[in-house]
């Protein structure tokens, strides 16, 4: 399968006071389109360093990024976020939705910032709330959702403009095992029927068994089965 | 206009906060709605006095009276085309709240000077009949219950009458035209001259029509030079210069006004500027998110400033909007007409000035955050 995402030879520093830690080593990786790929790794391994830069929410020290052919290193912060705004949807372990919005209003923040008419906004707000399993609850702002209802509504927001990659950072750390387990599948159902390339930082390893392969990664290097190739026992 | 929803929500994040700050910016725009409507009323004060005509009191005292002597006479200045006397006859009428503007003239003299002032003939004619006549504005009229033919007693503070009382019966004879800003009641002078104790003979000022308002000046030095070094001495000015002497005599109003109203706006400023800091700070990972699904530096800017910009006319609009319901009750009381347009329209740019001086600081750090750090929460 063709490549959606390929790291090349990335490098990562951060200034902390007066020194500068590295927080990935020359890192390569190649991630098909349609593949459903976690993450994983000890904490401060560098996986949400790693995310953030394949999601165009970073820039790497050196090295490319290369996403959907387009080399998103190489972009300004202004074409980085209309890039982002186009191809990526994005899930976070705390869900971050604006409170004072309601549900359909939280989802249709990306489609603000297309040229989609209100009622074809509208439209795509309904259906991907609709997929999501949450039409009952559009009016409903966040505190009167549920953890994972809050996270379901935070997934219809990642897929409403249809991106072609989700980003996703520790999806279900904040949930119970239940909705943990929604949640895996949801982004399942969407890798499958949909075709979206889910990449996933997790701790979870149900998400494993969702998945095609596993990339861990270790004081800023991948461990364990090299780049590219498939381990997983999931799709 | 899709973004507004977005600005509205953020506006009431913090409802009791806004609430508060949203109270004390309508507080800020009515007291510089009522203040410049205070000021902008003593301008007009000023501007309705017509150039052509000039105002001669005693030089010793505005309320020293001038002998009606001095009417032959300064008719004999080139450029003076007519003069009316003048004796201040402000009274009450049935309660002292009740007050009466008044003044006493002769009233072709009057309207020769004044021809603005629209009188019908008949009333004209029933004034020169009727020795107690009265002409009233109809406002005052209206507010009174006054009819032509009612004979109203009018309780005089100056002046005492031959019976040893305060009060004067008029006749209403007429209604005043025109757009008379000034007395609403005028009495005969030969009927108030005649009823007095004291100072009869005299009048409390003369009023002048001049042939050219540019002459106006040299006109009233003329008129002063006739009356040199006697006894009654004059100081002839134009009513707008009356107007400001008056004015000054209790200040320089307008530098004061400035002065409040400016210091209100600069505490407004540090007022509002920390609650949208205060605002911008607790909302990171919000705007952090707006970023990550797209938006752009530019975007989150002006989103933050709009909510600024949204959140102060929409208070300002309610602050002014009151000030606008006060106008007429300012003019009732103090008799000042405020300019209602231009001071709404100051008190918006002064609101878009508040919005973009207190929000651009919060605003451009906003528009600074890095996602990355702002999602980790450093």
């Amino acid at each position: 399968m063709a490549s959606l995402v390929s790291v090349k030879d990335v490098v990562k520093r951060y200034r902390r006071g007066r020194e500068f830690v590295e927080v990935l080593h020359h890192l390569d990786l190649e991630i098909a389109a349609g593949e459903f790929l976690p993450l994983m790794g000890p904490s401060g391994s560098g996986k949400t360093t790693l995310l953030n830069l394949i999601g165009g929410l970073d820039l790497p020290t050196s090295g490319e990024v290369v996403v959907g052919g387009e080399r998103i290193d190489r972009m300004s912060a202004g074409q980085l976020a209309r890039w982002r705004a186009r191809h990526v949807g994005f899930v976070f372990q705390f869900y971050n939705l604006m409170p004072t919005l309601s549900a359909a209003a939280n989802v249709e923040l990306p489609l603000l910032l297309t040229s989609l008419s209100g009622s074809q906004r509208k439209a795509n707000v309904a259906a991907a709330l609709e997929l999501v399993g949450l039409s009952d609850r559009a009016r409903h702002k966040p505190n009167e959702l549920s953890g994972g209802q809050q996270q379901r509504v935070a997934i219809a927001r990642a897929i409403v403009a249809d991106p072609t990659l989700l980003v996703c950072d520790e999806p279900t750390g904040d949930l119970d095992r239940e909705n943990a387990e929604e949640i895996l599948s949801l982004l399942q159902q969407l890798n499958r029927e949909q075709g979206k390339t889910v990449i996933m930082v997790t701790h979870d390893p149900k998400a494993a068994e969702f998945a095609s392969r596993i990339v861990s990664l270790d004081k800023g290097s991948l461990v364990g089965a090299p780049a590219g190739a498939p381990v997983g026992q999931g799709a | 206009m899709k973004f507004l929803h977005l600005v509205w929500s953020g506006i009431w994040r913090k409802l009791d906060r806004s609430i508060l700050t949203l109270i004390s910016i309508v507080n800020a725009f009515l007291i510089f709605g009522l203040l410049q409507g205070l000021s902008s009323g003593i301008d007009n004060v000023a501007k309705e006095s017509s150039a052509a005509v000039l105002m001669t009191f005693s030089k010793v005292s505005q309320i020293e009276p001038i002998p009606m002597g001095h009417v032959a006479q300064i008719l004999t200045v080139p450029g003076v085309k007519a003069v009316t006397p003048m004796v201040i006859f402000s009274g009450t009428y049935r309660s002292p709240l009740q007050i009466v503007p008044a003044i006493a003239v002769n009233l072709d003299q009057y309207l020769a000077v004044y021809p603005d002032v629209k009188v019908a003939p008949d009333a004209v004619q029933a004034m020169h009949q009727t020795r107690n006549g009265a002409l009233v504005g109809k406002k005052l009229a209206q507010s009174y219950g006054w009819k032509i033919g009612d004979t109203v007693p009018i309780k005089s503070v100056l002046w005492l009458n031959r019976d040893g009382g305060a009060v004067w019966p008029v006749k209403i004879v007429g209604f005043l035209g025109g757009d008379r800003g000034g007395p609403t009641m005028l009495v005969n002078y030969a009927y108030v001259d005649e009823g007095r104790t004291q100072s009869k003979g005299t009048a409390s000022f003369f009023f002048l029509k001049t042939t050219d308002p540019k002459l106006a000046t040299e006109i009233g030095a003329k008129v002063d030079a006739l009356f040199a070094n006697s006894p009654h001495e004059t100081r002839t000015v134009t009513p707008r210069q009356m107007a400001q002497t008056q004015f000054k005599q209790i200040g320089d109003i307008a530098l004061v006004i400035n002065a409040i109203v400016g210091a209100i706006f600069f505490a407004l400023l540090f007022s509002v500027g920390a609650v949208m800091a205060q605002s911008v700070r607790e909302r990171t990972p919000e705007l952090a998110i707006l970023k990550t699904i797209g938006f752009t530096d530019g975007a989150v800017l002006a989103l933050l400033l709009a909510e600024t910009l949204v959140f102060c006319l929409f208070a300002a609009g309610i602050g002014l909007g009151l000030a606008e319901i006060a106008f007429p009750l300012i003019r009732k009381s103090i008799g000042f007409q405020a300019s209602a347009g231009p001071i709404l329209l100051a008190g918006l740019g002064f609101a878009v000035a508040l919005a973009v001086i207190s929000g651009a600081p919060p605003a451009i750090r906003a528009m600074r955050l890095q996602i990355v750090d702002a999602l980790a929460g450093r």
